[in-house]
């Protein structure tokens, strides 16, 4: 329950501000569409930013469809045998980037580079940016995200 | 920190500081990026230089030189002075800002390290001193500049220090 406004989701937030997030919104919704990196790739980093976050309503919420597969080993993916060398870069990426962004690595950004060229990794971390914004935002708020269901 | 650029800005000069840096290589978020950029500073009930001090304030926490290095016109004409920079340069920001300023500090303190632990107190005290719409665009704003300040970190090339440089918003 939001201590902001009671009773309210983490969209109804958002749409009582929605001179700018509106434009928070177009950019979250425009990465899934950049043809720099796959929608499927940017949803692994986002549910993986969210199990970093403890969001598990953030983990719930499917923005582009993955395997159940691939949904269920992402918490151990560096074992797990069912994420491309292309998501391997950008997840182990995705992890330095949530905790410590300056702490990431040449060696690291080089890895997402050799899969998504110079423009795929900024669009990665633009990606990651708005992701693990509007995953804050509701930690912080109190207020989960509408639309959410369970997955198998 | 990447001591050398990850990434080549494009080969232009626009004058814009956004469309000429790195991000300039993605256009289908160039736009919306600039956008909201822009409503962060236009569309909400904070003045420009509570804006600025959060922001200020988010940078040092991303540890985003170039971020903490700049500060916007429009903050300046709002009265933002560097003294009060100064006062929210340390880990515990100097007791002799305001309580309204104190408290947007801690709100991108509690953002940075514990989105999810904000306590009781702190809510009740936020929601005492900032009305609904201004929660709300310090919320959006801080979560702006944090994701843009990690991307400006991330890309690498970030110097150890510069000097202050005064910047209009790019448009």
């Amino acid at each position: 329950m939001s201590w902001i406004v009671s009773g309210v989701d983490r969209e109804q937030l958002l749409d009582r501000l929605p001179a700018i997030s509106g434009h928070f919104r177009q950019l979250y919704t425009r990465v899934y569409s950049l043809p720099q990196v796959s929608a499927e790739t940017l949803e692994l980093c986002r549910l993986r930013l969210a199990q970093l976050h403890r969001s598990d309503a953030d983990f719930a919420l499917e923005e582009f469809p993955v395997s159940a597969q691939q949904r269920a080993q992402l918490h151990d993916w560096p074992q797990a045998a069912v994420f491309t060398p292309e998501q391997r870069a950008c997840l182990e990426f995705t992890e330095v980037h949530a905790m410590d962004c300056a702490a990431i690595t040449d060696a690291q950004a080089d890895a997402v580079k050799a899969h998504l060229g110079e423009a795929g990794l900024v669009a990665l971390l633009q990606a990651l940016g708005v992701f693990d914004g509007l995953i804050r935002l509701g930690l912080m708020w109190q207020a989960a995200p509408a639309g959410v269901r369970q997955h198998g | 920190m990447g001591s050398t650029a990850r990434v080549q800005a494009p080969a232009r000069n626009t004058g814009n500081v956004i469309r000429d840096s790195a991000l300039g290589v993605v256009p289908g978020t160039l736009e919306p990026y600039l956008a909201l950029n822009a409503a962060v500073w236009d569309a909400g009930p904070l003045p420009a230089a509570e804006i600025e001090l959060a922001r200020l304030r988010n940078a040092r926490h991303t540890g985003c030189v170039m971020c903490q290095a700049v500060r916007y016109d429009v903050a300046i004409s709002d009265g933002l002075t560097e003294e009060k920079v100064q006062m929210i340069g340390a880990d515990q920001p100097d007791t002799s800002l305001s309580p309204r300023e104190q408290l947007l500090v801690a709100f991108v303190d509690q953002y940075n390290r514990d989105p999810g632990g904000i306590a009781a107190t702190l809510q009740t005290d936020l929601l005492q001193e900032f009305s609904e719409a201004e929660l709300l665009h310090l919320s959006l704003l801080v979560a702006w500049f944090n994701g843009s300040s990690r991307c400006a970190v991330a890309l690498g090339g970030m110097p150890e220090a510069m000097p202050r440089m005064e910047i209009s918003i790019p448009r």
